[in-house]
């Protein structure tokens, strides 16, 4: 009998046994995104990204999410239109998820498939190269991504009848550590 | 006799076991959904392929609280969800939108809703409602991977509100005239002060003092207008004013006055100009508050449009 409820426990209790292998935890961030004027060049940062990774089997999914009203360009005008043009009211949080075979975080350069959430769309970016720097229990990671406005179908907001480019890189600072 | 009494007791070791299993179990699987249910699905067509990035949004039957999210490129879904009731929507591109009135999630187990959409002849198939895109990550099969929940952010800090949308649309539409505004007025301004140097002067004629007397009276119209579109703008709750736009309205304390002042004093120069007096008193003052005026519009104009 006790063998029959020692199999029932363990037959009922894979979710507790299939548990994450590992799991990361953003520490620390920077996102910045540079846009493009025929006037001049302006940035804008957010140092209020949450992230989390968790690995299973191998492979590793990672995301971090990010409220579009805490990028900061030190123009509280800009930063407010920017708002308005992205529809940060109405999808408050910009997305990243990627996924990593476990064995590339070992790598000092890694290419990352993401997949972005941002403005009510969703765009991909196939094979975005990131540095990787490990400083004791923590890894940092730094890159730029290369979005562009109409992947998110914002219209490019214009200063004097002229609009900016469609290009605006996201420039990324992450630093990591195991939980 | 002890054939039915043998298995009685095994029923009743049975019963027993599944309720300790429950009683081991449960807050665990409590503690997991943190007293919240699960949500999951995948969306395919009709031959059974997955719907990538087709919006499903979850309806609380109770508050009518709304969440969306959108399948990954395997067609899956997955929300957490208080327990209660919904009411779920499919909805893609080239496909007809599915409804599905009644979903319960409870806090302990995990839901699985599939849905297979049909095809819509109304819009091309092989359109999405995504944007250009490059080839997506791979499908999300780790059933651990993070949610946004995960992240310490609420459903209801990750939720739309479309009311502020309405009104950032509206205050971005009204800065929008009052930039464009603000630049025609720069020409009939310009304009003014380039005639006031015809209208002064004792052999100046009438018409030259019309001339400017007129553009002076469009630049005034103009420029009310313009404050007008920037005054009744909606204010954003909570915005501190930072960067350029803070010199921008700074400047607004002097040219606005002189906007007042300027053609009260033109009118008493005027005045005094056609009853064939010299520009006495307190009219001497026009031109030079109608330079500072238009320094200080100009330079308002310039501080947001350039970079110092």
């Amino acid at each position: 009998m006790l063998g029959k409820l020692l199999i029932g426990f363990l037959l009922l209790s894979p979710p507790a046994l299939a548990g994450p292998d590992s799991q990361w935890v953003l520490d620390q961030s920077a996102l910045t995104y540079h846009v493009s004027h025929p006037l001049h060049q302006s940035e804008g940062v957010s140092h209020a990204a949450r992230g989390k990774g968790v690995c299973h089997e191998g492979q590793c999914d990672f995301l971090i999410a990010v409220p579009v009203k805490s990028f900061d360009s030190g123009d509280s005008n800009r930063d407010i239109h920017m708002l308005q043009v992205t529809r940060g009211a109405q999808f408050p949080i910009v997305t990243v998820r990627t996924r990593v075979p476990e064995s590339a975080s070992t790598s000092a350069t890694i290419s990352l498939d993401l997949e972005i959430q941002f403005a009510g769309q969703t765009a991909q970016y196939k094979q975005v190269p990131f540095q990787r720097v490990v400083q004791g229990n923590e890894t940092r990671i730094n890159g730029t991504i290369p979005a562009k406005l109409s992947d998110f179908k914002i219209d490019p907001p214009s200063l004097l009848t002229m609009p900016v480019k469609n290009d605006f890189p996201i420039r990324v600072d992450l630093s990591w550590h195991p939980m | 006799m002890l054939a039915n009494t043998a298995h009685n007791w095994r029923a009743g070791v049975g019963g027993f076991a599944v309720v300790l299993l429950f009683a081991i179990l449960g807050p665990s699987l409590m503690a997991q959904t943190g007293g919240r249910g699960a949500l999951r699905g995948t969306a395919t067509d009709p031959t059974g392929a997955p719907v990538a990035f087709a919006m499903v949004t979850t309806t609380s039957v109770d508050s009518g609280q709304t969440l969306p999210a959108a399948t990954g490129t395997d067609g899956t879904y997955k929300f957490s969800l208080p327990p209660g009731n919904y009411r779920l929507r499919f909805e893609s591109a080239g496909y007809k939108t599915v409804q599905i009135p009644a979903v319960k999630i409870n806090g302990l187990w995990t839901v699985v809703q599939n849905c297979q959409l049909e095809a819509d002849a109304q819009t091309p198939s092989g359109t999405t409602a995504e944007p250009a895109q490059k080839p997506a990550p791979g499908p999300p099969n780790n059933p651990a991977a993070p949610s946004l929940e995960d992240l310490g952010i609420t459903p209801a800090q990750a939720k739309g509100d479309a009311k502020a949308q309405a009104l950032l649309d509206r205050r971005t539409h009204m800065l929008k005239v009052h930039q464009r505004l603000g630049l025609i007025t720069i020409g009939p301004f310009a304009a003014t002060l380039i005639t006031s140097a015809l209208a002064g002067g004792k052999q100046t004629s009438s018409t030259d003092r019309d001339l400017h007397a007129i553009l002076g009276a469009v630049t005034t119209d103009l420029y009310f207008t313009t404050a007008y579109f920037a005054i009744r703008a909606p204010k954003i709750p909570g915005t501190q004013t930072r960067g350029p736009i803070r010199l921008h309205k700074t400047l607004a304390w002097i040219h606005a006055p002189g906007m007042v002042l300027t053609p009260i004093l033109g009118e008493m120069a005027f005045a005094q100009k056609s009853r064939g007096e010299k520009v006495h008193g307190i009219a001497t003052l026009h031109g030079p508050v109608a330079i500072v005026t238009g320094a200080a519009f100009g330079l308002a104009v310039a501080s947001v449009s350039f970079k110092f």
